[in-house]
């Protein structure tokens, strides 16, 4: 009897497996579809990665509208990440208004196996606008046009937007290019990234 | 209390919610940056934010209306392919990929036609109870 009031008051409900078969069909299929768009480089995926460590390389790194200044970042508290940096950790942020890159890898660390992207060759590079990046270390063979180095890093003014505190040492430039670009990433990218020829792929290694 | 969760669940689109709870949390994790920076980089960030957020309400209030079940459930399938252009896309594939179950298991998710008949009763008891009726 109680029981059936229990129906009353809540109807049981039940799913309907060839309609959810249908659903994820139709899901499967618009997901495909958006992967492939984006690999072709029609749509552009926006990232913005935090916290986690990821390291970026590139063939060549074109770039207009470039800054450059460190920054103290600050880890949250009893972050197992701390080690004996006490919590703190210098970074250079580095702010690129447009950017193309050849032969992009990106590689997230996920304990044990890395996330590995894939994208852009050099006749379709990959495209990145406002691109910011807090690295602890960058390689590469760097070339710059209009270069002002030591310029104070709140009045930075080549990449709107983007400016280091007061009495920070910064650097900006007109244009830089960047050979065999190798980025230790840390805390914040934020940028919309056009992906042609996307790869994904868990791979042991990374880039 | 156990029972009385399990009468709750089954009342609900309560897997489909959860998958789509699990999405919003995972996608949300991989674009979690400091909040002046998400403001700072303007509409992709915000837009990155607001995905996972609106997916996770979807999955919430999936539990606690599940009668609006249809809208919430396509609201979160959309939010979800969404996901793969504003936040890392779709939380590097794996809150896509799940948002996508939660979605389709609540859109499928139906409840019982109203006029079951009780399995536990005898069939005569029915009859035998609206005779009885009848005759007052």
């Amino acid at each position: 009897m109680t029981q059936a009031e229990d129906q009353e008051e809540q109807p049981q409900g039940r799913t309907r497996w060839r309609r959810f078969a249908l659903t994820m069909g139709i899901s499967t299929m618009v997901t495909a579809g958006l992967v492939v768009l984006t690999a072709q480089g029609v749509i552009a995926a926006s990232f913005s990665v935090s916290g986690l460590p990821f390291v970026v390389t590139a063939d060549e790194l074109q770039g207009t509208g470039f800054e450059q200044y460190a920054v103290l970042d600050q880890m949250e508290p009893g972050s197992p990440n701390e080690g004996d940096t006490g919590g703190q950790l210098i970074l250079i942020v580095s702010a690129i208004d447009n950017a193309k890159l050849s032969n992009l890898c990106q590689s997230i660390s996920l304990g044990g196996t890395n996330l590995r992207l894939t994208a852009g060759n050099a006749d379709h590079p990959v495209t990145a606008t406002k691109l910011i990046v807090d690295s602890d270390l960058i390689t590469g063979d760097a070339s710059f046009t209009s270069i002002d180095i030591g310029q104070d890093a709140s009045t930075l003014t080549r990449v709107p937007g983007a400016t280091g505190g007061i009495g920070i040492f910064g650097q900006q430039a007109e244009t830089v290019n960047i050979k065999h670009l190798r980025q230790n990433n840390y805390a914040t990218t934020a940028a919309t990234f056009n992906l042609p020829g996307l790869h994904m792929s868990f791979s042991a290694e990374g880039c | 209390m156990r029972r009385s969760f399990r009468g709750w669940r089954r009342s609900r689109p309560f897997w489909g919610g959860l998958f789509i709870v699990v999405a919003a949390v995972e996608i949300f994790l991989t674009v979690k940056a400091p909040l002046p920076v998400v403001v700072h980089v303007g509409m992709q960030g915000l837009a990155g934010f607001l995905v996972p957020i609106i997916m996770l309400l979807c999955g919430v209030l999936l539990w606690f209306t599940p009668a609006n079940r249809t809208f919430y459930s396509i609201l979160a399938l959309l939010m979800a392919f969404a996901s793969w252009v504003t936040s890392n896309l779709g939380g590097f594939l794996i809150g896509l990929l799940l948002g996508m179950i939660g979605g389709s298991l609540a859109f499928s998710w139906q409840p019982a036609p109203p006029r079951k008949p009780a399995p536990a009763l005898p069939p005569d008891a029915d009859t035998a109870e609206l005779t009885e009726r009848a005759e007052r």
